[in-house]
C-alpha cells in the first residue's frame, strides 16, 4: 500500500536531513586529520622555534613544506573524488605560506613572536568565515584560536614559544579529536 | 501508482541508506561513524543493515584495522538502484497529489507503512 502524501514528505525530508549530517560527518572528519597533523606540526615548529631561535626560519622552511606533503595526502584520501584536490590544497596552504611570507616583507622589521603570530591569526579568521558560511564548530575553533593568539602574546612573553607549542598546538590536536565526534 | 520499496521505507533504514548514498560508489563508511549519522544503537543498527544485506542492498565488511576489529558498510549496486527507485516513487505520490489533491485524502485513510521490519 503506497504511503501517504505526508509521509513520502516526511521520507524526503528525513533523506535532505542524513544528506546534510552525512555532508558535515564527513567533512568535520577530514578537517579533523588536517587539525591533528597541522597541531603536531605547529608544535613542533613551535618547540624548536623556542629551543633554537636562531634557525627559525630554516625550522618553517622544512616543517611547513613536510606538512603540506604530508597533509596533501590526507586531503586525496579523504576527497578522492574531488578533481584536483591535492592541487588545490597545495594552492591553499600555499597562498596561505605566500600571505605570511608578503606581510613580513611589508612589515618588516618584525619580531619572531610578531612574525609568528601572522599565519595562525590568518588561519584563526578563514575558520571563523567558515563557521559562518558552514558548520558552526569551524566558528568556535576560529574564535578560540584567536583568544589563545592574543592571550599569548600580550600575557605570555616571557613562555611565548611554550604557549604556542602546548596551548595553540595543542588546541588543534583537541579540535582534532573533537570533530570526529559527530 | 508505484508502491515505495517497503525494506528502505523502515525509518532507521531509510536513513542508513541515504547516509551510504552519498558516497560514491565503492566507498566504504565504518560502522561506529555510520552509527553516528544514523543516531542509533549498536544494536538496532547491526539488525537493519542484517535485513538490509540479505536483500543485497548493503555490503558488509568485517576486517582488522591494526589489532582494532573493524566493520565497514557500503551501498550496492542493487541497494543504489533501489533506493534511486525508492525516492522517485516518493516523488511520484507528490506528484500525484499536485495533480489530483483529493487523492491524498484516499492515501493517508489506506497507508500503513510497515514500519516494524
Amino acid at each position: 500500500m503506497p504511503p501517504s502524501v505526508e509521509e513520502a514528505t516526511r521520507a524526503l525530508r528525513e533523506i535532505d536531513a542524513i544528506k546534510v549530517r552525512a555532508a558535515g560527518f564527513q567533512d568535520y572528519r577530514a578537517e579533523s586529520d588536517q587539525l591533528l597533523l597541522w597541531g603536531a606540526a605547529h608544535a613542533l615548529g613551535f618547540a624548536l622555534s623556542g629551543l633554537f631561535p636562531a634557525f627559525i626560519l630554516l625550522i618553517w622552511l622544512l616543517v611547513v613544506p613536510i606538512s603540506m606533503g604530508a597533509g596533501r595526502l590526507l586531503a586525496r584520501r579523504a576527497a578522492s573524488e574531488i578533481p584536483g584536490i591535492g592541487w588545490r590544497y597545495l594552492v591553499i596552504i600555499g597562498a596561505i605560506f605566500s600571505y605570511m611570507v608578503l606581510i613580513h616583507v611589508v612589515m618588516w622589521p618584525l619580531s619572531p613572536e610578531q612574525g609568528s603570530m601572522v599565519a595562525p591569526l590568518f588561519v584563526s579568521a578563514l575558520y571563523v568565515m567558515r563557521g559562518v558560511q558552514m558548520r558552526p564548530r569551524y566558528l568556535f575553533i576560529g574564535l578560540w584560536l584567536s583568544i589563545l593568539l592574543m592571550t599569548g602574546f600580550l600575557f605570555f612573553q616571557p613562555v611565548f614559544w611554550w604557549w604556542m607549542t602546548v596551548v595553540y598546538g595543542g588546541s588543534f590536536i583537541a579540535f582534532g579529536l573533537w570533530l570526529r565526534r559527530l | 501508482m508505484q508502491t515505495p520499496n517497503e525494506i528502505i521505507h523502515q525509518p532507521i533504514r531509510l536513513k542508513i541508506m541515504a547516509a551510504l548514498n552519498t558516497l560514491a560508489a565503492g566507498q566504504w563508511l565504518e560502522f561506529v561513524s555510520l552509527k553516528s549519522i544514523v543516531d542509533t544503537t549498536d544494536g538496532n543498527l547491526g539488525a537493519h543493515l542484517n535485513t538490509l544485506e540479505g536483500a543485497q542492498y548493503v555490503l558488509i565488511k568485517k576486517d582488522f584495522a591494526g589489532k582494532k576489529p573493524r566493520t565497514r558498510v557500503c551501498l550496492s549496486a542493487k541497494g543504489r538502484e533501489a533506493f534511486a527507485g525508492y525516492i522517485a516513487a516518493l516523488h511520484a505520490i507528490l506528484a500525484l497529489e499536485t495533480l489530483d489533491p483529493d487523492a491524498s485524502g484516499s492515501h493517508a485513510t489506506n497507508s500503513s507503512p510497515d514500519n516494524n521490519r
